[in-house]
């Protein structure tokens, strides 16, 4: 079971932290949270996404097959949901103005068909274009991509496939180079280790790539699980999904609970230490890193969670303890 | 052989009336036939390229050419010139060369919808050609967000990678790594409860942190209202921090370029006493500020809380509906997220700039 996951990281033992200049981090740090600080405002007018487990893990082991960084799989998944949330967008809106003039009849089946029908080429469209992205020498070529589909069923021309691609490109006017958490999660892994945090980086690395897997097939569960957490587990509504949608763009909230999740699993000790030193570089509350950490650790054990328990109970019992605490202070 | 056939035959007729005998050479007859194809092969450019601006020049004598970038060797496509296809591909109106796709059944007619800027003009963006037998459009149009969900549900995609399950091969790795490193699985509630020490009296470390850490972490723990002062000293994370605010000060940023590993000190004490140097709260702090009234303080008249009242920008993010205001009838000031950090810092807050980030 572990065999895929362990040649994932295996592949990133030589990953190297602290051999950048600290003016060179600070740098990447303040742009990447200018880069988030947009994301999340552009997320407040948005209404949907395209994050499905099956559709992840589908792009996940493709990239593992073609052998792609896990870089380039988060940033396949980005593109794909931006791109398939636009073709919804543009649906909807050829439909509305169909029905204001009162034009053909939309069929949504049709539609909705034609969308289907070219989904395993634009997902396979998706995953070259962010191979492109990375190493050149990875670079997934047409004939791969071919191969692969036909031994799916699906045939296809290299024109098609060229087709496609420019589809991508166009629907997002070339802007395929998205954030991925990953790069929020690696530059405060390298900003902690100049901290002098206690736990090494590397260390924390391969747990957090873990985890980061398992947030984006989980996406909609642990989501809603913070979300509930951060209402008091009341069913949450439909005002307050829309309104949750940018803590959902949010990379670095989620940089901290995942870094802060694996410090939980690799060293229990120093847990405090590392979402103290998390609080610090990016002035989200301990409490808030706390709580979403708990949601991914919750869904990361799953049924193994002794006991489990639910977000609710401990939140109010957190609060609970958080006042005596300070009742005591 | 038709269309071979009648083509020699008007060449033949001026000669039957003077020889009956046959004395054609085959030479002959390959001139003969030569003459009768050109006129086929000049159809073919046409037939395609598909592309009418090569049409002009389709009509020149350079037959060895035309034969072998248009037949033979017909370029990137199979079909068409490599050139004339970039072009094609790249300009704004598509030619659709109708090129038959077995499985996917693509729409054959061009695409003309031309939508500004980022649309996508692909096939799926078309509307159906004909209104389908299916119903037709429903009066009330889903919504987006409901729309994307019918589209991820009823998606199917095929078993390409059977008997993988990652969520459960994640899920194994986490659990054995955490049995590696614990000995079993934890109460994960711990993580709930510790979410407070960081600030009062551990900070972050504990004992073996302070082997680490400089000195000033080491020194005695401050009167909380020394906290902050020595948070901002604390760590260069300091100056790490505050990466969100575009507003932040650079001042915050002094001194970076000190050498690996714990970092002295640096920073000349900063003045900020306020949230800002801390940064505006995320967009989750926010929601939770306003979500989360269970537990206000004391039962004291909203606004007069046991910090300052501070006075809340209007947030771009929380329109002033009255779907997300919690508060009692009058709802004036929120028990505003002062009191939630201040809950979790011993350092005082005041609201900072109403910012996302």
């Amino acid at each position: 079971m572990d065999g895929p996951v362990r040649s994932r990281l295996a592949s990133l033992s030589d990953f190297q932290f602290g051999a950048v200049a600290t003016e060179t981090i600070e740098d990447a740090l303040l742009h990447l949270a200018q880069q988030n600080e947009q994301a999340v405002q552009e997320a407040a007018g948005r209404r949907g996404s395209f994050r499905e487990t099956r559709i992840v893990e589908f792009v996940f082991l493709l990239s593992e097959q073609w052998c792609l960084e896990k870089s380039v799989s988060y940033q396949a998944v980005e593109i794909l949901e931006r791109f398939m949330v636009k073709q919804a967008e543009n649906m909807n809106r050829q439909a509305t103005i169909q029905l204001r003039e009162k034009k053909e009849a939309q069929n949504w089946k049709t539609l909705k068909e034609q969308l289907f029908n070219k989904f395993i080429l634009r997902l396979v469209s998706c995953v070259q274009l962010a191979s492109k992205l990375s190493f050149h020498y990875k670079i997934i070529s047409n004939v791969t991509v071919l191969n692969f589909l036909q031994s799916l069923g699906y045939v296809h021309t290299k024109e098609e496939l060229l087709e496609s691609e420019l589809d991508v490109l166009k629907s997002l006017n070339f802007q395929i180079n998205l954030p991925t958490p990953l790069a929020y999660v690696e530059m405060l892994l390298e900003v902690l280790g100049y901290n002098g945090c206690l736990v090494p980086a590397t260390q924390l690395h391969a747990t957090c790539l873990t985890l980061l897997d398992l947030v984006y097939l989980l996406h909609e569960p642990i989501y809603e699980s913070l979300l509930r957490a951060s209402i008091e587990n009341s069913v949450p509504s439909q005002l307050q999904g829309e309104k949750f949608v940018s803590v959902k763009e949010d990379f670095m909230l989620l940089a901290v609970g995942i870094i802060a999740a694996s410090a939980f699993i690799q060293n229990h000790e120093c847990w405090s230490q590392v979402v103290g030193h998390l609080q610090s570089i990016t002035g989200i509350a301990s409490e808030s890193i706390a709580e979403f950490s708990y949601a991914i650790l919750t869904h990361s054990v799953g049924a193994n969670t002794p006991g489990r328990q639910q977000p609710v109970p401990p939140h109010l019992e957190s609060r609970a303890l958080r006042a005596t605490a300070s009742s005591n202070t | 052989m038709d269309p071979r056939g009648p083509a020699p035959q008007p060449l033949q007729k001026p000669e039957k009336p003077g020889r009956v005998r046959r004395r054609k050479t085959r030479r002959e007859r390959n001139k003969a036939l030569m003459g009768s194809r050109r006129p086929l092969t000049r159809q073919d450019p046409p037939v395609t390229c598909q592309d009418p601006s090569v049409a002009p020049t389709a009509p020149k004598l350079v037959v060895i050419t035309q034969g072998r970038l248009s037949r033979e060797h017909r370029g990137l496509f199979n079909h068409e010139v490599k050139s004339l296809d970039v072009a094609r591909l790249l300009s704004c109106e598509s030619l659709e060369p109708g090129t038959p796709s077995v499985p996917t059944k693509p729409s054959p007619s061009p695409r003309r919808a031309q939508e500004p800027a980022p649309q996508s003009r692909g096939k799926e963006n078309q509307v159906p050609r004909g209104s389908g037998p299916g119903p037709p459009s429903p009066p009330e149009l889903p919504g987006l967000g409901q729309l994307l969900e019918e589209l991820q549900c009823q998606l199917i995609l095929p078993q390409a990678f059977p008997r993988r399950n990652l969520v459960q091969e994640a899920r194994d790795a986490i659990v054995s790594t955490l049995q590696a490193c614990h000995g079993c699985v934890p109460d994960l509630t711990v993580v709930l409860r510790g979410c407070q020490p960081p600030l009062p009296g551990t900070k972050p470390g504990g004992p073996e942190s302070r082997r680490m850490t400089p000195s000033w972490i080491n020194s005695p723990e401050p009167a909380p209202g020394e906290g902050r002062q020595r948070r901002q000293q604390r760590t260069k994370e300091l100056t790490f921090a505050m990466p969100h605010t575009s507003s932040t000060p650079m001042v915050h940023r002094v001194s970076l370029a000190q050498p690996k590993g714990p970092w002295p000190p640096p920073l000349p004490l900063l003045p900020s006493p306020s949230g800002a140097a801390w940064g505006p709260p995320t967009a989750f702090d926010l929601l939770k500020s306003i979500w989360l009234v269970a537990t206000p303080p004391p039962p004291r008249p909203w606004g007069v809380g046991p910090q300052q009242p501070v006075p809340q920008p209007p947030s771009p993010l929380l329109p002033g509906t009255s779907a997300l205001d919690w508060s009692p009838s009058p709802p004036a000031p929120l028990p505003s997220l002062s009191w939630v950090v201040a809950q979790s810092s011993p350092e005082a807050w005041s609201f900072p700039p109403m910012r996302l980030y």
